[in-house]
């Protein structure tokens, strides 16, 4: 019996406006609120809602046998509450069905992980909240921005009370293991990780519309065969597969067939004996015993390493990454709740990526909106904001 | 190849990428007769007549020197008052400065004086027109496959070369009547030996994509035969060296004051920095026909502790200008290409440019803005200026990115040009 994990993570930053820098300690007004809303609009009903209606229908169509899970960041959430409430909803509904487990992660997509348990921890805690509030949930489970993970990160994870961890299967960490396992923290045995089997998301992610590749045109049954040939021996028990949600309408739009492909692969799967659908939580009711799997640095999706280059790979990140952290105990004195709440929306990944040199290659993933002409634009319009920040935040 | 200047008398863009390119071409097995008017003042000791030109039945003025420069590179110099980089106005006035004596030659790099004996300005069109037939006479002795001609007062050189030999002509187009003088100035005589060159030409090269699309649409010629070869550098040992003697950052606009080089646009983006940020000095280095209004306008708008005028620089002086300089500027309106960026970033200088530019094409390390947009210009130069991380990894990744533009690719891509040419034929 192989355990299948249908994951789906939803985020989208708040995006920065054009801020020059003589509107520093001019005005605070850092959000491009026409960007921000489009866009939200435009997933709402290119992806969020056409794509819950799906799930809903196939959660009806196959009960006590389909179920997935979700990670939507709070910039997202907060975002659906202001531009487009009935996403909100949709989501409400589908939780409403006992067949959809809504995971912990950042607050605003952030990647405080990389830089210390406190401002991480905040971030933490602020989504439980928030998913408190909006959806009246509890988060066990967890999938951090980007699913950066290290051993040092299931810790304080492990310590704020969540027991299950997705992440990446990277083989530089895995070696010969396989991410069909499920594994632990080692120093926290409690925590258990489940890894993605990435080959098998990105034939998705990268290949679905790829008119070279010779697998092309990807349908359900092709797919329910590659995921049949990674188990032959049937000890592999776990398949974790988890996606962007926006794959979904989105980056394949509905004409290439994305939703067909999904509700065929989810009806042949729900019929299928030797599959049953999990959600993470459901580890925990089984009596695997995990291995232990080490991380001393950290993972996360990204491109063929796996690594955090994406978002500090370049001395732009990175100082700009330093600079935002540096701010951090000013953060903790301030009262100041609209410079608080954009410091946190500074940490979002969104931002460091639109640094990234990697941009001058070849992209490997596939990002959605241009916003910069290049990555140092990106840096000034980034510090510009921060400087004020730190201004906001320094006055009493 | 008929082309402009060599060492060591090299001014400016012209002579470099015609230097730049006949070595590149040599290196790629292309052999190459150099042949360029010279109006050097030291004439009457270097010129000495062609040996076999018996039969060449023109007037001492096409006397021409020859001489092996290096392996696969021969160079011709034809006695002739030709002078690159000029409209047809500002080849008057350096006829009226030819009779009056001397001639000062301004480029964006340096200035050079000529000084001439004879005391009177010929016609442009008879001075074409004579170049034209020495060619002519030099095409019938000579033994090549191919011509090419730089910039548009060599193009009748050219066609004549063409017209003689029945072998295929390339014209490059450094720059167009356009980015001279702009859309509604443009001169028609100019134009029209543009034209005629390129009609003529079986291939056009454009020093860059911009200039390409001007030479389709304004001057109709057919797409296909337009070529976009980028220029490259030369490459050099020397070193600028960072020294600076006030505590201030400082930003450089380095170029003819003139209205194709946006000049005015730097004043105003330099108003718009200095009143956030006081501890910046502006340097404008250079003079044109703009100087004046310039000055007013710094005057007016209350910056004139913070802006400062060098006039022309030359030589070791700019390269002291850039060792001084936290970032330079290139505002253009319309540039061809534009060299002088390259050498900035090879003294590890950031670079802002604008977007109107062929040499934003082949950069990814300088920031690119509209020429119009003193808000984004201003933006740039602020962040240049306060987030060290930026301009540090500018001036590292600059520099080599500017070392890795060499004039033996664009040869390369040159000698496929002239391959295509050829089988044509």
């Amino acid at each position: 019996m192989n355990r299948i994990c249908f994951h789906f993570q939803i985020s989208q930053p708040f995006r920065l406006r054009t801020y020059r820098f003589f509107d520093i300690n001019q005005n605070h007004d850092y959000f491009d609120d026409y960007q921000n809303h489009y866009l939200a609009q435009r997933l709402a009903e290119r992806c969020y809602l056409p794509a819950n209606k799906m799930m809903l229908e196939l959660i009806r169509k196959h009960p006590k046998s389909f179920k997935l899970s979700f990670s939507i960041a709070g910039s997202s959430i907060m975002l659906f509450k202001n531009y487009c409430p009935e996403v909100i909803e949709s989501f409400k509904e589908l939780i409403a069905t006992g067949c959809v487990e809504i995971t912990g992660n950042t607050f605003t997509h952030s990647i405080a992980s990389l830089h210390g348990k406190d401002a991480f921890l905040e971030q933490v805690h602020l989504q439980e909240k928030l998913l408190k509030e909006t959806f009246g949930v509890k988060p066990v489970s967890f999938c951090n921005t980007e699913v950066i993970y290290s051993d040092e990160i299931g810790e304080w994870l492990g310590e704020a009370g969540y027991e299950v961890v997705l992440t990446e299967g990277a083989r530089h960490i895995l070696g010969w293991k396989s991410p069909q396992y499920l594994y632990c923290n080692p120093y926290q045995t409690d925590v258990r990780l489940l890894l993605r089997s990435y080959r098998l998301c990105d034939d998705v992610t990268l290949r679905f519309n790829d008119h070279s590749w010779d697998q092309y045109p990807l349908t359900a049954e092709k797919y329910i065969k590659f995921l049949d040939s990674t188990n032959t021996s049937g000890d592999a028990p776990f398949i974790n597969l988890y996606w962007d949600y926006e794959t979904i309408g989105e980056h394949y739009t509905a004409d290439t067939g994305i939703f067909d492909f999904f509700r065929n692969l989810i009806d042949q799967l729900s019929a299928n004996p030797n599959y049953s659908f999990i959600t993470p939580k459901e580890v925990l009711k089984m009596d695997d015993n995990p291995a232990t799997m080490h991380a001393p640095w950290p993972i996360s999706c990204s491109g063929e390493e796996k690594d955090t280059n994406e978002w500090v790979g370049n001395v732009l990140q990175q100082e700009a990454f330093n600079q935002l952290f540096k701010l951090e105990p000013l953060y903790k004195k301030s009262k100041n709740k609209e410079a608080k709440l954009s410091w946190l929306r500074l940490q979002g990944a969104d931002h460091f990526n639109f640094m990234s040199s990697k941009w001058f290659g070849h992209r490997f993933v596939k990002r959605n909106f241009e916003v910069y002409p290049s990555p140092y634009q990106a840096f000034i319009n980034y510090m510009n904001v921060l400087n004020d920040i730190k201004i906001q935040l320094e006055k009493k | 190849m008929f082309g402009w200047e060599f060492p060591p008398h090299i001014s400016g863009g012209l002579g470099t990428a015609c230097y730049g390119l006949t070595k590149g071409l040599a290196l790629n097995g292309v052999d190459v007769t150099f042949v360029m008017p010279h109006a050097s003042g030291d004439e009457d000791e270097h010129y000495v007549k062609i040996r076999n030109a018996s039969d060449v039945e023109i007037d001492t003025s096409s006397v021409t020197y020859r001489e092996h420069i290096f392996p696969g590179v021969s160079y011709i110099q034809v006695n002739s008052r030709l002078v690159p980089y000029v409209g047809l106005e500002g080849y008057y006035n350096v006829i009226d400065q030819m009779s009056s004596g001397t001639l000062e030659q301004e480029f964006t790099g340096s200035r050079r004086k000529h000084t001439f004996s004879s005391g009177y300005g010929k016609n442009l069109m008879q001075e074409v027109n004579l170049y034209a037939q020495v060619a002519a006479e030099i095409a019938k002795s000579e033994e090549f496959d191919l011509i090419h001609a730089h910039d548009w007062l060599t193009y009748r050189a050219g066609i004549a070369a063409k017209r003689v030999s029945g072998k295929p002509l390339v014209v490059h187009i450094h720059a167009t009547e356009y980015d001279r003088s702009g859309e509604h100035n443009r001169n028609d005589i100019v134009y029209g030996m543009e034209r005629e060159g390129m009609m003529a030409a079986d291939a056009v090269c454009a020093v860059s994509d911009l200039t390409r699309n001007i030479v389709i649409e304004k001057y109709g010629i057919p797409a296909h035969k337009v070529f976009t070869l980028h220029n490259a550098v030369v490459p050099t040992d020397k070193k600028v060296e960072r020294e600076k003697n006030v505590d201030e950052k400082i930003v450089t606009f380095l170029g003819r004051v003139t209205f194709q080089k946006g000049p005015d646009y730097f004043v105003e983006t330099a108003k718009r920095v200095l009143d956030k940020d006081p501890n910046v000095r502006f340097v404008l280095a250079g003079d044109g026909d703009m100087m004046q209004h310039v000055i007013e306008r710094v005057a007016e708008l209350g910056i004139s502790d913070r802006f400062h005028f060098t006039g022309f620089l030359r030589g070791a002086d700019i390269d002291k200008m850039f060792g001084m300089s936290d970032v330079y500027v290139m505002p253009s309106i319309s540039e061809p290409f534009g060299i002088s960026p390259l050498e900035a970033m090879r003294a590890k200088v950031p670079v802002v440019i604008s977007k109107q530019s062929g040499v934003a094409e082949v950069l990814q390390h300088a920031i690119k803005v509209d020429f119009w947009d003193i808000d984004a210009t201003a933006d740039a130069i602020y962040g240049l200026l306060h987030y060290p991380a930026l301009s540090k990894l500018f001036a590292d990744k600059g520099e080599e990115e500017v070392n890795n533009l060499k004039w033996e690719n664009v040869a390369k891509k040159l000698k496929v040009i002239y391959e295509k040419t050829l089988h044509y034929e």
